[in-house]
Protein backbone atom coordinates (compact mmCIF):
# COMPACT_ATOMS: atom_id res chain seq x y z
CA UNK A 1 0.00 0.00 0.00
CA UNK A 2 2.93 2.54 0.89
CA UNK A 3 4.63 1.55 -2.12
CA UNK A 4 1.75 2.09 -4.27
CA UNK A 5 1.10 5.55 -2.76
CA UNK A 6 4.92 6.44 -2.52
CA UNK A 7 4.79 5.36 -6.37
CA UNK A 8 2.05 7.77 -7.39
CA UNK A 9 3.27 10.55 -5.87
CA UNK A 10 6.69 9.99 -7.59
CA UNK A 11 5.38 9.55 -11.07
CA UNK A 12 3.07 12.73 -10.36
CA UNK A 13 6.18 14.42 -9.48
CA UNK A 14 8.18 13.55 -12.26
CA UNK A 15 5.49 14.36 -14.91
CA UNK A 16 4.39 17.93 -13.23
CA UNK A 17 8.50 18.73 -14.10
CA UNK A 18 8.36 17.79 -17.76
CA UNK A 19 5.55 19.81 -19.12
CA UNK A 20 7.02 23.11 -17.12
CA UNK A 21 5.37 25.27 -19.81
CA UNK A 22 2.13 23.97 -20.20
CA UNK A 23 1.34 23.15 -16.00
CA UNK A 24 2.46 26.93 -15.66
CA UNK A 25 0.00 27.92 -18.04
CA UNK A 26 -2.41 25.94 -16.13
CA UNK A 27 -1.92 27.25 -12.96
CA UNK A 28 -1.89 30.56 -13.67
CA UNK A 29 -5.17 30.27 -15.76
CA UNK A 30 -6.82 28.63 -12.85
CA UNK A 31 -5.33 31.03 -10.02
CA UNK A 32 -7.18 34.12 -12.22
CA UNK A 33 -9.91 32.03 -12.10
CA UNK A 34 -9.83 31.30 -9.07
CA UNK A 35 -9.18 35.43 -7.99
CA UNK A 36 -11.94 36.76 -9.49
CA UNK A 37 -14.39 33.61 -7.65
CA UNK A 38 -12.75 34.95 -4.24
CA UNK A 39 -12.82 39.04 -5.51
CA UNK A 40 -16.50 37.96 -6.14
CA UNK A 41 -17.18 37.38 -2.74
CA UNK A 42 -14.87 39.97 -1.11
CA UNK A 43 -17.22 42.57 -3.01
CA UNK A 44 -20.68 40.95 -2.62
CA UNK A 45 -19.83 40.70 1.41
CA UNK A 46 -18.14 44.50 1.01
CA UNK A 47 -21.73 45.45 -0.40
CA UNK A 48 -23.42 43.57 2.59
CA UNK A 49 -22.48 45.31 4.72
CA UNK A 50 -23.32 48.83 3.44
CA UNK A 51 -27.17 46.91 2.66
CA UNK A 52 -27.25 45.42 5.97
CA UNK A 53 -29.57 47.50 7.34
CA UNK A 54 -32.06 47.40 4.30
CA UNK A 55 -32.38 43.75 3.79
CA UNK A 56 -35.47 41.84 3.21
CA UNK A 57 -36.86 45.09 1.06
CA UNK A 58 -36.88 47.31 3.56
CA UNK A 59 -37.76 50.62 2.32
CA UNK A 60 -37.83 52.73 5.59
CA UNK A 61 -36.11 52.96 8.77
CA UNK A 62 -37.84 54.81 11.55
CA UNK A 63 -34.40 55.74 13.81
CA UNK A 64 -35.97 56.02 17.49
CA UNK A 65 -34.36 58.33 20.05
CA UNK A 66 -31.82 56.49 22.60
CA UNK A 67 -33.74 58.40 25.66
CA UNK A 68 -37.16 57.63 24.42
CA UNK A 69 -39.59 56.43 26.82
CA UNK A 70 -41.23 52.69 26.39
CA UNK A 71 -44.56 55.10 26.05
CA UNK A 72 -43.17 56.80 22.99
CA UNK A 73 -41.84 53.69 21.23
CA UNK A 74 -45.68 52.05 21.64
CA UNK A 75 -46.73 54.72 19.86
CA UNK A 76 -44.49 55.21 17.10
CA UNK A 77 -45.51 51.15 16.75
CA UNK A 78 -48.96 51.67 16.69
CA UNK A 79 -48.85 55.01 14.05
CA UNK A 80 -47.19 52.66 12.05
CA UNK A 81 -49.52 49.93 12.51
CA UNK A 82 -52.34 52.11 11.26
CA UNK A 83 -51.83 51.70 7.93
CA UNK A 84 -51.83 48.97 6.91
CA UNK A 85 -52.92 49.45 3.10
CA UNK A 86 -49.72 51.00 2.46
CA UNK A 87 -47.43 49.21 5.00
CA UNK A 88 -46.81 45.61 5.51
CA UNK A 89 -47.39 45.07 8.68
CA UNK A 90 -46.54 41.68 9.08
CA UNK A 91 -43.24 42.48 7.87
CA UNK A 92 -42.32 45.22 10.28
CA UNK A 93 -39.37 44.63 12.74
CA UNK A 94 -38.40 46.65 15.51
CA UNK A 95 -34.52 46.44 16.18
CA UNK A 96 -33.57 46.59 20.10
CA UNK A 97 -30.24 49.14 21.40
CA UNK A 98 -28.76 45.97 21.27
CA UNK A 99 -29.65 44.36 18.06
CA UNK A 100 -28.98 47.67 16.13
CA UNK A 101 -25.76 48.16 17.99
CA UNK A 102 -24.87 44.31 16.38
CA UNK A 103 -25.62 45.74 12.96
CA UNK A 104 -23.85 48.72 13.54
CA UNK A 105 -20.75 46.94 14.23
CA UNK A 106 -21.14 45.71 10.18
CA UNK A 107 -21.75 48.77 8.94
CA UNK A 108 -18.49 50.48 10.65
CA UNK A 109 -16.08 47.79 10.44
CA UNK A 110 -14.12 49.98 8.15
CA UNK A 111 -14.46 53.22 10.65
CA UNK A 112 -13.85 52.58 14.18
CA UNK A 113 -13.99 55.82 15.27
CA UNK A 114 -17.67 56.22 14.70
CA UNK A 115 -18.08 53.00 16.19
CA UNK A 116 -16.46 53.32 19.24
CA UNK A 117 -18.59 56.68 19.73
CA UNK A 118 -21.69 54.06 19.87
CA UNK A 119 -22.48 51.54 23.26
CA UNK A 120 -25.64 49.77 23.44
CA UNK A 121 -26.68 52.44 25.41
CA UNK A 122 -26.76 55.64 23.42
CA UNK A 123 -27.56 53.97 19.87
CA UNK A 124 -31.06 54.51 18.51
CA UNK A 125 -33.30 51.47 18.54
CA UNK A 126 -35.22 51.54 14.81
CA UNK A 127 -38.22 50.42 12.85
CA UNK A 128 -37.45 48.75 9.65
CA UNK A 129 -40.89 48.92 7.78
CA UNK A 130 -41.55 47.24 4.72
CA UNK A 131 -44.11 48.75 2.53
CA UNK A 132 -46.81 47.08 0.53
CA UNK A 133 -47.58 50.03 -2.11
CA UNK A 134 -45.97 50.37 -5.08
CA UNK A 135 -45.98 54.14 -4.84
CA UNK A 136 -43.04 55.92 -3.66
CA UNK A 137 -45.11 59.13 -3.06
CA UNK A 138 -47.01 57.56 -0.35
CA UNK A 139 -44.20 55.83 1.69
CA UNK A 140 -42.61 59.17 1.45
CA UNK A 141 -45.77 61.04 2.66
CA UNK A 142 -45.75 58.56 5.69
CA UNK A 143 -42.13 58.88 6.56
CA UNK A 144 -42.88 63.02 7.15
CA UNK A 145 -45.46 62.21 8.96
CA UNK A 146 -43.50 59.90 11.45
CA UNK A 147 -40.56 62.52 11.52
CA UNK A 148 -42.88 64.40 13.89
CA UNK A 149 -43.64 61.89 15.95
CA UNK A 150 -42.18 62.06 19.70
CA UNK A 151 -39.14 59.90 20.51
CA UNK A 152 -38.29 60.23 16.50
CA UNK A 153 -34.97 60.65 15.84
CA UNK A 154 -34.73 60.52 11.72
CA UNK A 155 -36.70 58.69 9.10
CA UNK A 156 -34.11 57.59 6.70
CA UNK A 157 -35.57 55.84 3.02
CA UNK A 158 -33.96 53.45 1.14
CA UNK A 159 -34.90 55.51 -2.14
CA UNK A 160 -32.85 58.23 -1.16
CA UNK A 161 -29.85 56.23 0.01
CA UNK A 162 -29.46 52.99 -1.30
CA UNK A 163 -31.77 52.11 -4.20
CA UNK A 164 -28.49 52.84 -6.37
CA UNK A 165 -25.79 50.86 -4.34
CA UNK A 166 -28.01 47.85 -4.48
CA UNK A 167 -28.90 47.93 -8.21
CA UNK A 168 -24.72 48.36 -8.52
CA UNK A 169 -24.20 45.54 -6.39
CA UNK A 170 -26.26 43.09 -8.13
CA UNK A 171 -24.59 44.44 -11.44
CA UNK A 172 -21.27 43.71 -10.11
CA UNK A 173 -21.82 40.24 -8.95
CA UNK A 174 -23.51 39.12 -12.20
CA UNK A 175 -20.51 40.39 -14.24
CA UNK A 176 -18.10 39.09 -11.58
CA UNK A 177 -19.91 35.78 -11.35
CA UNK A 178 -20.03 34.91 -14.88
CA UNK A 179 -16.39 36.28 -15.56
CA UNK A 180 -15.04 33.80 -12.91
CA UNK A 181 -17.44 30.77 -14.30
CA UNK A 182 -16.34 31.54 -17.59
CA UNK A 183 -12.31 31.00 -16.84
CA UNK A 184 -13.13 28.12 -14.29
CA UNK A 185 -14.16 26.27 -17.45
CA UNK A 186 -11.09 27.73 -18.93
CA UNK A 187 -8.74 26.57 -16.16
CA UNK A 188 -10.21 23.11 -16.51
CA UNK A 189 -9.72 22.73 -19.92
CA UNK A 190 -6.01 24.11 -19.66
CA UNK A 191 -5.95 21.03 -16.96
CA UNK A 192 -7.48 18.67 -19.15
CA UNK A 193 -4.95 19.75 -21.76
CA UNK A 194 -2.15 19.55 -20.00
CA UNK A 195 -2.85 16.00 -18.62
CA UNK A 196 -3.56 14.64 -22.31
CA UNK A 197 -0.14 16.24 -23.16
CA UNK A 198 1.39 14.10 -20.60
CA UNK A 199 -0.40 11.26 -20.97
CA UNK A 200 0.55 11.31 -24.46
CA UNK A 201 4.32 11.97 -23.52
CA UNK A 202 3.86 8.59 -21.35
CA UNK A 203 2.39 6.59 -23.67
CA UNK A 204 4.63 3.75 -24.11
CA UNK A 205 5.07 3.55 -20.09
CA UNK A 206 1.44 3.35 -20.47
CA UNK A 207 1.14 0.57 -22.96
CA UNK A 208 3.44 -1.61 -20.63
CA UNK A 209 1.55 -1.02 -17.75
CA UNK A 210 -1.27 -2.23 -19.14
CA UNK A 211 0.33 -5.60 -20.64
CA UNK A 212 1.53 -6.30 -17.34
CA UNK A 213 -1.71 -5.86 -15.52
CA UNK A 214 -1.25 -2.74 -14.06
CA UNK A 215 -5.23 -1.56 -13.23
CA UNK A 216 -7.03 1.37 -14.69
CA UNK A 217 -6.69 3.49 -11.66
CA UNK A 218 -3.45 2.51 -10.60
CA UNK A 219 -2.22 4.17 -14.16
CA UNK A 220 -5.01 7.43 -13.52
CA UNK A 221 -3.97 8.64 -9.96
CA UNK A 222 -0.85 9.75 -11.06
CA UNK A 223 -2.41 12.02 -13.53
CA UNK A 224 -5.18 13.13 -11.31
CA UNK A 225 -2.93 13.96 -8.59
CA UNK A 226 -0.99 15.80 -10.93
CA UNK A 227 -4.16 18.30 -12.16
CA UNK A 228 -5.63 18.11 -8.39
CA UNK A 229 -1.96 19.97 -7.83
CA UNK A 230 -2.16 22.44 -10.13
CA UNK A 231 -5.48 23.63 -8.76
CA UNK A 232 -3.97 23.20 -5.82
CA UNK A 233 -0.92 25.71 -6.65
CA UNK A 234 -3.26 27.59 -8.66
CA UNK A 235 -5.35 28.32 -5.67
CA UNK A 236 -2.56 29.24 -3.19
CA UNK A 237 -1.31 31.89 -5.81
CA UNK A 238 -5.02 33.17 -5.80
CA UNK A 239 -5.32 33.09 -2.37
CA UNK A 240 -1.79 35.17 -2.06
CA UNK A 241 -3.46 37.54 -4.51
CA UNK A 242 -6.77 37.76 -2.57
CA UNK A 243 -4.69 38.77 0.83
CA UNK A 244 -2.27 41.37 -1.10
CA UNK A 245 -5.88 43.10 -3.00
CA UNK A 246 -7.63 42.84 0.54
CA UNK A 247 -5.04 44.48 2.44
CA UNK A 248 -4.30 47.18 -0.18
CA UNK A 249 -7.67 47.86 0.05
CA UNK A 250 -8.83 47.88 3.61
CA UNK A 251 -5.52 50.61 3.84
CA UNK A 252 -7.10 52.77 1.40
CA UNK A 253 -10.38 52.84 3.04
CA UNK A 254 -9.13 53.99 6.00
CA UNK A 255 -7.96 57.04 4.54
CA UNK A 256 -11.87 58.00 3.21
CA UNK A 257 -13.63 60.94 5.35
CA UNK A 258 -15.85 58.35 7.54
CA UNK A 259 -19.72 58.21 7.28
CA UNK A 260 -19.23 58.17 3.68
CA UNK A 261 -20.28 54.74 3.19
CA UNK A 262 -17.11 53.91 1.75
CA UNK A 263 -15.87 53.03 5.33
CA UNK A 264 -18.29 50.26 5.07
CA UNK A 265 -16.82 48.57 2.43
CA UNK A 266 -14.54 46.11 4.50
CA UNK A 267 -14.30 42.62 4.51
CA UNK A 268 -13.34 41.33 8.12
CA UNK A 269 -10.29 38.81 8.45
CA UNK A 270 -12.40 35.92 9.14
CA UNK A 271 -14.63 35.57 6.25
CA UNK A 272 -11.34 36.63 3.85
CA UNK A 273 -10.35 33.85 5.34
CA UNK A 274 -13.02 31.28 4.67
CA UNK A 275 -12.86 32.61 1.21
CA UNK A 276 -9.52 31.69 1.12
CA UNK A 277 -10.71 27.89 2.03
CA UNK A 278 -13.31 27.91 -0.07
CA UNK A 279 -10.63 29.08 -3.20
CA UNK A 280 -8.53 26.02 -2.39
CA UNK A 281 -11.67 23.46 -2.36
CA UNK A 282 -12.48 24.88 -5.74
CA UNK A 283 -9.17 24.90 -6.94
CA UNK A 284 -8.55 21.31 -6.15
CA UNK A 285 -11.68 20.65 -7.72
CA UNK A 286 -10.93 22.46 -10.40
CA UNK A 287 -7.84 20.21 -11.05
CA UNK A 288 -9.67 17.18 -10.06
CA UNK A 289 -12.35 17.69 -12.42
CA UNK A 290 -10.29 18.52 -15.80
CA UNK A 291 -7.49 15.96 -14.92
CA UNK A 292 -10.11 13.08 -14.17
CA UNK A 293 -11.86 13.25 -17.77
CA UNK A 294 -8.63 13.48 -19.61
CA UNK A 295 -7.50 10.35 -17.55
CA UNK A 296 -10.37 8.45 -18.43
CA UNK A 297 -10.56 9.47 -21.76
CA UNK A 298 -7.16 8.96 -22.95
CA UNK A 299 -6.05 5.75 -21.49
CA UNK A 300 -6.22 3.90 -24.70
CA UNK A 301 -3.42 5.77 -26.20
CA UNK B 1 -5.40 -23.36 -20.25
CA UNK B 2 -6.21 -21.46 -23.85
CA UNK B 3 -9.49 -21.85 -25.48
CA UNK B 4 -10.82 -20.50 -28.94
CA UNK B 5 -14.53 -21.45 -29.86
CA UNK B 6 -15.29 -20.41 -33.36
CA UNK B 7 -13.92 -16.83 -33.11
CA UNK B 8 -14.15 -14.42 -35.43
CA UNK B 9 -12.67 -10.96 -36.05
CA UNK B 10 -13.02 -8.15 -38.39
CA UNK B 11 -11.56 -5.04 -38.13
CA UNK B 12 -13.92 -2.32 -39.57
CA UNK B 13 -16.86 -4.16 -41.72
CA UNK B 14 -14.34 -5.37 -44.59
CA UNK B 15 -11.46 -6.62 -43.10
CA UNK B 16 -11.87 -10.42 -41.74
CA UNK B 17 -8.56 -10.86 -39.61
CA UNK B 18 -9.70 -14.25 -38.02
CA UNK B 19 -12.42 -16.39 -39.51
CA UNK B 20 -14.13 -19.07 -37.62
CA UNK B 21 -11.41 -20.00 -35.81
CA UNK B 22 -11.30 -23.13 -33.04
CA UNK B 23 -8.14 -24.47 -31.06
CA UNK B 24 -7.34 -25.86 -27.48
CA UNK B 25 -3.85 -25.26 -25.85
CA UNK B 26 -3.62 -26.97 -22.58
CA UNK B 27 -1.17 -26.57 -19.77
CA UNK B 28 2.49 -26.54 -20.71
CA UNK B 29 2.53 -26.60 -25.01
CA UNK B 30 4.77 -24.63 -26.44
CA UNK B 31 2.74 -23.46 -29.99
CA UNK B 32 3.58 -21.49 -32.78
CA UNK B 33 1.16 -19.58 -34.83
CA UNK B 34 2.83 -18.84 -38.50
CA UNK B 35 1.61 -17.76 -41.60
CA UNK B 36 2.71 -14.52 -43.59
CA UNK B 37 2.11 -11.19 -42.72
CA UNK B 38 -1.92 -9.89 -42.06
CA UNK B 39 -3.01 -13.76 -41.76
CA UNK B 40 -4.41 -12.70 -38.29
CA UNK B 41 -1.60 -14.10 -35.91
CA UNK B 42 -0.83 -11.43 -33.92
CA UNK B 43 -4.92 -10.90 -33.79
CA UNK B 44 -5.03 -14.16 -32.09
CA UNK B 45 -2.72 -13.60 -29.76
CA UNK B 46 -4.54 -9.86 -28.93
CA UNK B 47 -7.64 -11.92 -28.40
CA UNK B 48 -6.06 -14.36 -25.96
CA UNK B 49 -4.74 -11.05 -23.85
CA UNK B 50 -8.08 -8.99 -24.54
CA UNK B 51 -6.56 -6.77 -26.28
CA UNK B 52 -9.21 -7.19 -28.94
CA UNK B 53 -12.49 -8.47 -28.48
CA UNK B 54 -14.25 -10.83 -31.13
CA UNK B 55 -17.42 -10.53 -33.08
CA UNK B 56 -18.39 -14.09 -32.56
CA UNK B 57 -17.57 -16.84 -30.66
CA UNK B 58 -15.65 -17.58 -27.08
CA UNK B 59 -12.56 -17.10 -25.87
CA UNK B 60 -11.03 -18.86 -22.58
CA UNK B 61 -7.99 -18.69 -20.87
CA UNK B 62 -7.53 -20.33 -17.66
CA UNK B 63 -11.42 -21.62 -17.62
CA UNK B 64 -12.74 -17.91 -18.17
CA UNK B 65 -14.92 -16.55 -20.61
CA UNK B 66 -12.02 -13.25 -21.13
CA UNK B 67 -15.12 -11.78 -23.37
CA UNK B 68 -17.54 -11.96 -20.68
CA UNK B 69 -15.14 -10.83 -18.08
CA UNK B 70 -15.51 -7.08 -16.34
CA UNK B 71 -13.32 -4.71 -17.62
CA UNK B 72 -11.95 -4.23 -13.98
CA UNK B 73 -10.47 -8.14 -14.16
CA UNK B 74 -8.83 -7.80 -17.24
CA UNK B 75 -5.52 -6.78 -15.45
CA UNK B 76 -6.17 -9.43 -13.19
CA UNK B 77 -6.34 -11.35 -15.99
CA UNK B 78 -2.88 -9.84 -17.64
CA UNK B 79 -1.04 -10.99 -14.76
CA UNK B 80 -1.31 -14.06 -15.42
CA UNK B 81 0.16 -13.67 -18.93
CA UNK B 82 3.75 -12.56 -20.12
CA UNK B 83 4.35 -10.38 -23.45
CA UNK B 84 6.78 -10.28 -25.48
CA UNK B 85 7.14 -8.46 -28.86
CA UNK B 86 9.23 -8.07 -32.12
CA UNK B 87 10.09 -3.93 -30.67
CA UNK B 88 10.62 -5.28 -27.37
CA UNK B 89 8.33 -2.27 -26.27
CA UNK B 90 11.46 -1.69 -23.55
CA UNK B 91 11.38 1.89 -21.71
CA UNK B 92 14.39 3.94 -22.88
CA UNK B 93 14.93 6.14 -19.72
CA UNK B 94 15.13 3.24 -17.23
CA UNK B 95 17.41 0.52 -16.73
CA UNK B 96 17.32 -3.01 -17.60
CA UNK B 97 16.94 -3.42 -13.39
CA UNK B 98 14.17 -0.73 -13.97
CA UNK B 99 12.24 -2.38 -17.15
CA UNK B 100 11.94 -5.53 -15.28
CA UNK B 101 10.99 -4.00 -11.81
CA UNK B 102 8.53 -1.81 -13.00
CA UNK B 103 6.47 -4.66 -14.20
CA UNK B 104 6.17 -5.86 -10.58
CA UNK B 105 6.01 -2.22 -9.43
CA UNK B 106 2.42 -1.30 -11.27
CA UNK B 107 0.86 -3.82 -10.14
CA UNK B 108 1.58 -3.16 -6.64
CA UNK B 109 4.80 -5.79 -5.50
CA UNK B 110 6.32 -4.48 -2.32
CA UNK B 111 9.87 -3.16 -2.97
CA UNK B 112 11.32 -6.24 -0.84
CA UNK B 113 9.70 -8.18 -3.37
CA UNK B 114 11.06 -6.44 -6.38
CA UNK B 115 14.71 -6.86 -5.16
CA UNK B 116 14.55 -10.30 -4.83
CA UNK B 117 12.54 -11.11 -7.92
CA UNK B 118 14.47 -9.49 -10.41
CA UNK B 119 17.87 -10.57 -9.76
CA UNK B 120 16.90 -14.48 -10.39
CA UNK B 121 15.09 -13.34 -13.19
CA UNK B 122 17.81 -11.48 -15.01
CA UNK B 123 19.56 -14.37 -13.59
CA UNK B 124 17.73 -17.27 -15.39
CA UNK B 125 18.02 -14.70 -18.88
CA UNK B 126 21.55 -14.65 -18.85
CA UNK B 127 21.59 -10.71 -18.01
CA UNK B 128 23.76 -10.89 -14.94
CA UNK B 129 26.35 -7.67 -14.27
CA UNK B 130 23.96 -5.94 -16.33
CA UNK B 131 21.49 -4.41 -14.19
CA UNK B 132 22.67 -0.61 -14.83
CA UNK B 133 22.85 -0.57 -18.46
CA UNK B 134 19.98 1.36 -20.58
CA UNK B 135 18.03 -0.59 -23.25
CA UNK B 136 19.93 1.26 -26.13
CA UNK B 137 23.62 0.02 -24.59
CA UNK B 138 22.33 -3.32 -25.26
CA UNK B 139 21.85 -5.33 -28.74
CA UNK B 140 19.23 -6.68 -29.73
CA UNK B 141 19.32 -10.00 -28.65
CA UNK B 142 19.87 -8.38 -25.19
CA UNK B 143 17.29 -6.10 -25.53
CA UNK B 144 14.71 -8.86 -25.93
CA UNK B 145 16.31 -11.01 -23.20
CA UNK B 146 14.99 -7.78 -20.92
CA UNK B 147 11.83 -8.05 -22.49
CA UNK B 148 11.09 -11.95 -21.91
CA UNK B 149 12.75 -11.12 -18.40
CA UNK B 150 9.84 -8.43 -17.51
CA UNK B 151 7.02 -10.37 -19.40
CA UNK B 152 8.70 -13.52 -16.89
CA UNK B 153 9.32 -11.97 -13.80
CA UNK B 154 5.65 -12.62 -12.15
CA UNK B 155 5.72 -16.14 -13.23
CA UNK B 156 2.52 -16.22 -15.26
CA UNK B 157 0.91 -19.37 -16.56
CA UNK B 158 0.90 -18.01 -20.20
CA UNK B 159 3.67 -16.43 -22.21
CA UNK B 160 2.76 -14.69 -25.75
CA UNK B 161 5.34 -13.70 -27.53
CA UNK B 162 4.72 -11.97 -31.41
CA UNK B 163 7.67 -12.67 -33.70
CA UNK B 164 10.21 -12.20 -30.93
CA UNK B 165 13.23 -13.21 -33.05
CA UNK B 166 11.75 -11.59 -35.79
CA UNK B 167 14.69 -8.36 -35.82
CA UNK B 168 17.20 -10.62 -34.98
CA UNK B 169 19.99 -12.69 -36.67
CA UNK B 170 19.63 -16.27 -36.79
CA UNK B 171 22.25 -17.15 -33.96
CA UNK B 172 20.71 -14.57 -31.78
CA UNK B 173 17.32 -15.83 -32.35
CA UNK B 174 18.20 -19.10 -31.32
CA UNK B 175 19.46 -17.99 -28.02
CA UNK B 176 16.43 -16.09 -27.85
CA UNK B 177 14.51 -19.67 -28.76
CA UNK B 178 16.32 -21.58 -26.41
CA UNK B 179 15.52 -19.22 -23.45
CA UNK B 180 11.47 -19.47 -24.17
CA UNK B 181 12.05 -23.40 -23.90
CA UNK B 182 13.80 -23.10 -20.93
CA UNK B 183 10.67 -21.21 -19.66
CA UNK B 184 8.59 -23.50 -21.66
CA UNK B 185 10.03 -26.36 -19.46
CA UNK B 186 8.97 -24.79 -16.03
CA UNK B 187 5.53 -25.34 -16.69
CA UNK B 188 4.52 -21.78 -18.56
CA UNK B 189 2.43 -22.27 -21.66
CA UNK B 190 4.28 -20.66 -24.21
CA UNK B 191 2.28 -19.37 -27.46
CA UNK B 192 4.46 -17.66 -30.40
CA UNK B 193 3.66 -15.89 -33.57
CA UNK B 194 6.20 -16.49 -36.07
CA UNK B 195 7.23 -16.56 -39.83
CA UNK B 196 10.77 -17.49 -39.44
CA UNK B 197 10.66 -21.37 -40.85
CA UNK B 198 14.24 -21.79 -39.75
CA UNK B 199 13.15 -21.73 -35.94
CA UNK B 200 10.04 -23.54 -36.19
CA UNK B 201 11.44 -26.46 -38.28
CA UNK B 202 14.45 -26.79 -35.54
CA UNK B 203 12.16 -26.84 -33.05
CA UNK B 204 9.25 -29.40 -33.65
CA UNK B 205 6.37 -27.96 -31.97
CA UNK B 206 2.85 -28.02 -32.26
CA UNK B 207 2.52 -25.74 -35.62
CA UNK B 208 -1.13 -23.58 -35.92
CA UNK B 209 -0.85 -22.34 -39.85
CA UNK B 210 -3.40 -19.22 -40.80
CA UNK B 211 -3.93 -18.20 -43.94
CA UNK B 212 -5.91 -15.02 -44.95
CA UNK B 213 -7.79 -15.55 -41.24
CA UNK B 214 -9.00 -19.50 -41.25
CA UNK B 215 -6.71 -21.88 -39.32
CA UNK B 216 -5.78 -24.63 -42.27
CA UNK B 217 -3.20 -26.53 -40.25
CA UNK B 218 -2.96 -28.23 -36.73
CA UNK B 219 -0.44 -30.05 -36.32
CA UNK B 220 1.60 -32.13 -33.59
CA UNK B 221 5.47 -31.57 -34.33
CA UNK B 222 5.06 -30.16 -37.24
CA UNK B 223 7.29 -27.62 -39.41
CA UNK B 224 6.67 -24.24 -41.31
CA UNK B 225 6.44 -26.27 -44.88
Amino acid sequence: MIARIAYAFREMWASFRRNLTLTVAAILTSAIALLLVGTTFLIQRAFDNLLVQWRGDVEMIVFVRSDATPEQISLIDQTIKAAPTIIDVEKLRYLDKTQSYEEAKRIFVGDPVTLSLLTPDNIPSQFKVVPITQDPELVRSLSEQYRSLPGVQDVALAEDEFQVISTLSRFVRTVTLVMSLVLLVVAVGLIWNTIRTAMFARRREIEVMKLVGATNWFIRVPFMLEGLLHGLLGGIASCGGLWVLNSAWTNGVAGFKPGTGISSLVVPSGYLTGVMLMILAIGALVGAVGSAIAASRFLDV
Amino acid sequence: MIRLESVTKRYGTETVAVRDASFDIAKGDFVFLVGPSGSGKSTLLRLINRQEQPERGAVWVAGQNVNEMAESRVPYLRRNMGNVFQDYKLLPNKTVFENVAFALEVIGKPRHVINRQVPVVLELVGLAGKEDRFPEQLSGGEQQRVSIARAFVNRPLIMLADEPTGNLDPATGEGIMALLEEINRTGTTVVMATHDHRVVNAMRKRVIQLDRGVIVRDQERGVYE
